[in-house]
């Protein structure tokens, strides 16, 4: 049946996360053709930033800055694994670390101790996280909430103390250097060409995380962090699909890690199972926004250049923890669910267009649930019984929408 | 391993199991009343022992008299914590979010104490430092007795204060039911303030006992709190008889595993103690209903 | 004890149709959950009817929700079995129980507040091929049966809007669509009078008649007494943890156990 194709068409680019995220179209002429402006818009913007972003190495003034960027874009490839966890399901994991020092570890043990080489041992090093990832998961997501969050960071510690106390095998404190993939390259092109290997897999993991957001996994994964046991009632099966969305965003941690391990070509347990860069990965997301496809990106690009920037201005002092730790508490408290939906109702509180669609949506939905009523009641006017039924749904229907037009408008105020 | 080796190991690892068992109490009882897991309670452990340090370096006087500022104070800023930050927090997201906001403390906490004091590790050089007893063929350092004994005391004094008093029952109450406690009358936002000033006091206690006998720096904080997470866990969270029993358990293990292994890998004791649990247990080993589901 | 007859036929696990008018749909043996010494459930022997309306009543504090959630598999029974038509789904994984035809509601109404209406009517539709779960969440087919479903509990109007927003009749509507989404054969309502304005009480006893005249078997625990007498088939009534008398309404009703338990002559 038609129903509210013409309500969807106001309220339908809301909801959507990313390019093209919306559900696809059950008919209805205008509402494609309003998409379609927004959808060009959004494509728009896209191109422009994958432009800007993928141009950085040629503008960057000198090659310090250009690896700033290769660190920035490292952070947003962690971020974005992280979301494929935390965005979906909800569970905060404070030890992703743990997942991207196993990468670069693994990457770089089997280039040194297999003599791989370097990028077979990457994709190999991702194989390796995935393993160890799933006994890792299948334990922690035995419990929910806070312990969750317990198990995630003691993950990380536990690491840490063995990579630290087996230094026979990883070098330990003395650190692990990783023969570099392309020796004959001068310094700023390993930058140049480790900057493009980021971005792609950035790239990789955005669509990634597209094609779940929109499938019915995600679906499944979205309404565990809504709502767990619901969710088990309504036949999802939360444990397998937890432990899947655990085991991606592990492995794609792990990749991240592995590529840092190529680019960096020296590692030390204290920064690859720092504890820190678990907090980051939180911190980027939750900034930028965790239900959103950019979000984690977007909170990368702010606090990755806010650190480099930290680094290079006050170097290694205690100050960055502080700033961390004010940043951290400030979105938890203020802006829990990031930029940038903040963003978008500040852009609707300014537009003028978009209320006064509101409004119109209000009238709209008063007018077409008053034809769906009639027309319900029409189908089902055979027995009288069922005629009751009819009379009774178009009461509580206009109780209905005004209560829906109250929320619409309210949500405005709300946000 | 010979017996008298190990019956000093043993001793040593009951006094460090007093000292987990009081800390870990603070921890239970925050997760109690707001089922809010306190990542900042081993930094502010460490905080107390910065102060107490701090306190002897400035006055020259015993650091246990620092217990006279830091208890006070942090019990307040306990109180103050839960009334101004947790309570803002929305209550769909309260357990994620409060671990956000917790762990954002402990790193200012850390940041601010590196700022102030410097990284540089610090020590508190006491008259009796050097001093032991013998106690049975084992020789245990004066100081590890002081710091147990303060340990033991104030848990004693908690069990006292649960037990017997009025704010203890309203507490308990709070702790396994809150919105029954409500319908009987007890406030129990108020309730679960002041089970946050007491959770962080047993962090000034244990701080200063630690601070007369370790070698303390900022980020000391990452080694307190694994263990006193996988205690509360292995014990069930919520249940202070139990984290008690674990944490004299996994105290003594340790210790136990420290003349083997080397102090690194007797840490790893825990993390073992933790997966194991959640593998066969997940509700802890004392714990209620309560722990799976947060 | 009227319920210990039914044990002697529950151990059997053959699902043969029985001649008498009522086949067993959803039973329990000695089922027992107990936390921390006080028994929510103790020993319950409950069998349920197929394709009727059955009610669960009892004293607040009687155990009808750990009941509940140990026959869905969210609380692991002490002890006992729970048996669906024959199979026995004992701790059996609430979804995989769900997937099994046994839909249920929760006793204050839950439904995902940050998702849209329609998204809280996708969420249960059920892919089993990788590739499927994988694709687009919405084939036009799953949308239309959503779509008749709102319409039938008359929100269909409210479809994008965020389910949290919903007002609480509403969303008790949203929870029932979503159960139904489903298809399950039978349906678990947890107090589905519980809140509501007398108007969607109404509403709510009207979908469950219609719905069982399509063959949807019901099992309803409900304080609304007037609701329980004039809505069901076959009412049991709990107290304690266990079932303590059972019939059709008019025959509890007068049941001098059921008065004691009530009202503690």
């Amino acid at each position: 049946m038609p129903s509210a194709s013409d309500t969807r068409s106001s309220t339908a680019p809301d909801d959507t996360t990313g390019p093209g995220g919306a559900g696809r179209p059950a008919g209805a002429g205008p509402w494609r053709g309003r998409l379609t402006t927004g959808r060009l818009i959004r494509l728009g913007a896209f191109l422009v930033c994958a432009a800007l972003l993928l141009s950085f190495p040629s503008m960057a003034p000198n090659p310090y800055i250009l690896s700033a960027g290769v660190v920035v874009l490292s952070y947003a490839c962690t971020a974005t694994a992280w979301n494929f966890m935390g965005g979906f399901t909800g569970y905060v994991s404070l030890g992703h670390a743990a997942f991207f020092g196993l990468g670069a570890y693994s990457t770089a043990l089997l280039i040194r101790d297999l003599e791989l080489s370097p990028f077979v041992a990457w994709l190999l090093g991702g194989v390796v996280v995935l393993v160890v990832t799933i006994p890792v998961g299948v334990a922690a997501l035995r419990v929910r909430g806070a312990s969750f969050v317990i198990v995630s960071i003691s993950f990380v510690l536990i690491t840490l103390l063995v990579f630290q106390g087996w230094d026979a095998f990883t070098g330990g404190s003395n650190g692990l250097v990783v023969p570099r993939p392309f020796p004959e390259l001068l310094r700023p092109e390993h930058h140049r060409v480790f900057f493009y290997l980021f971005a792609a897999l950035l790239g990789v993991m955005l669509l990634a995380w597209w094609a779940i957001d929109r499938s019915q996994f995600g679906m499944g994964l979205k309404a565990v962090r809504e709502d767990e046991d619901k969710a088990q009632a309504l036949g999802v099966p939360t444990r397998n699909y937890k432990l899947a969305a655990y085991l991606i965003s592990g492995t794609f941690t792990g990749l991240a890690g592995g590529m840092y391990a190529l680019w960096f070509g020296d590692l030390d347990p204290i920064f690859q199972f720092s504890i820190m860069l678990g907090a980051y990965m939180v911190l980027m997301a939750l900034l930028g926004g965790v239900r959103h496809l950019f979000g984690p990106l977007l909170g990368a690009l702010i606090v990755g250049s806010a650190l480099e920037y930290f680094k290079m201005e006050f170097g290694d002092t205690q100050l960055h923890l502080v700033a961390t730790a004010l940043l951290l508490a400030l979105v938890v408290l203020f802006m829990p669910d990031g930029i940038i939906p903040a963003a978008r109702d500040l852009v609707r509180r300014f537009g003028p267009q978009q209320s006064s669609i509101r409004e119109m949506t209000a009238a709209e939905l008063l007018e077409r649930n008053r034809e769906a009523a009639a027309e319900a009641a029409a189908r089902t006017a055979g027995g009288t019984a069922a005629g009751g039924t009819a009379g009774d749904g178009d009461r509580t229907d206009d109780g209905g929408t005004d209560g829906a037009g109250a929320a619409g408008s309210g949500k405005e105020e709300e946000r | 391993m010979n017996t008298a080796l190990l019956f000093q190991s043993l001793v040593l690892g009951v006094l460090l199991g007093g000292l987990y068992a009081l800390l870990a109490a603070g921890l239970t009882l925050y997760f109690g009343v707001m089922r809010v897991v306190m990542i900042a309670h081993s930094a502010f452990l460490i905080l107390a022992a910065y102060i107490a340090w701090y306190f002897n370096q400035q006055t020259g006087w015993d650091p246990l008299f620092s217990l006279l500022i830091t208890v006070p104070l942090f019990f307040g800023i306990g109180v103050g914590m839960q009334r101004l930050l947790i309570t803002r927090l929305r209550p769909a997201t309260l357990t994620m979010m409060s671990v956000l906001l917790t762990f954002a403390i402990a790193l200012f906490i850390e940041g601010m104490i590196g700022f102030v004091w410097s990284g540089t590790q610090r020590r508190i050089q006491l008259p009796y430092s050097g001093d032991s007893i013998n106690f049975l063929g084992a020789s245990v350092a004066v100081v590890k007795l002081m710091a147990f004994a303060l340990a033991a005391l104030s848990l004693a004094l908690l069990y006292l204060l649960m037990k017997k008093s009025r704010f203890g029952q309203a507490l308990r109450a709070t702790i396994q039911h809150k919105e029954a406690a409500q319908l009987v009358g007890i406030r129990t936002d108020r309730v679960a303030g002041l089970g946050f000033g007491l959770g962080l006091a047993t962090a000034a206690i244990g701080g200063t006992a630690l601070s007369l006998d370790a070698t303390i720096y900022p980020s000391l904080h990452w080694h307190w709190i694994g263990p006193l997470m996988a205690i509360i866990v292995v014990g069930g969270l919520g249940s202070i008889p139990g984290t008690a029993i674990a944490a004299m358990v996994l105290g003594i293990g340790q210790s136990l595993l420290q003349v083997p292994l080397g102090t690194t890998w007797a840490q790893t004791l825990f993390y073992v103690a933790l997966f194991a649990t959640l593998m066969l247990r997940p509700q802890g080993f004392f714990g209620g209903r309560l722990a799976q589901r947060f | 004890m009227t319920t210990r007859t039914t044990t002697g036929t529950g151990g059997g696990s053959t699902a043969a149709p029985e001649p008498a008018a009522a086949p067993r749909s959803l039973e329990t043996v000695g089922l027992s959950k107990s936390f921390g010494g006080v028994h929510a459930v103790d020993d319950a022997t409950v069998t349920f009817h197929h394709g009727k309306i059955n009610a669960l009543i009892g004293p607040n504090g009687s155990g009808k929700t750990t009941f509940f959630n140990c026959v869905t598999g969210m609380i692991a029974p002490d002890s006992g079995s729970v048996s669906y038509r024959g199979r026995d789904i004992t701790r059996k994984a609430p979804h995989a129980i769900a997937r099994g035809g046994i839909g249920r509601s929760f006793q204050l109404c839950r439904v995902f507040p940050r998702m849209t209406v329609l998204e809280n009517m996708l969420v249960a539709v059920r892919r089993d091929r990788l590739r499927e779960m994988f694709t687009g969440s919405r084939k036009p087919e799953e949308v239309d049966k959503a779509r008749a479903l709102l319409v039938r509990v008359g929100i269909d109007h409210l479809e994008h809007i965020e389910a949290g927003n919903l007002s609480y009749g509403q969303q008790k509507l949203l929870e029932l669509a979503g159960v139904l989404m489903a298809d399950p054969e039978t349906i678990m309502l947890d107090e589905p009078a519980g809140g509501v304005n007398p108007a969607l009480i109404g509403r709510i006893g009207t979908l469950v008649r219609e719905l069982n005249a399509e063959g949807k078997t019901f099992l309803v625990v409900e304080h609304n007494m007037d609701m329980v007498m004039s809505l069901s088939d076959h009412v049991i009534v709990f107290d304690r943890g266990r079932p303590i008398a059972e019939g059709p309404p008019s025959v509890v009703q007068s049941d001098p156990r059921v008065l004691e338990a009530y009202l503690g002559i």
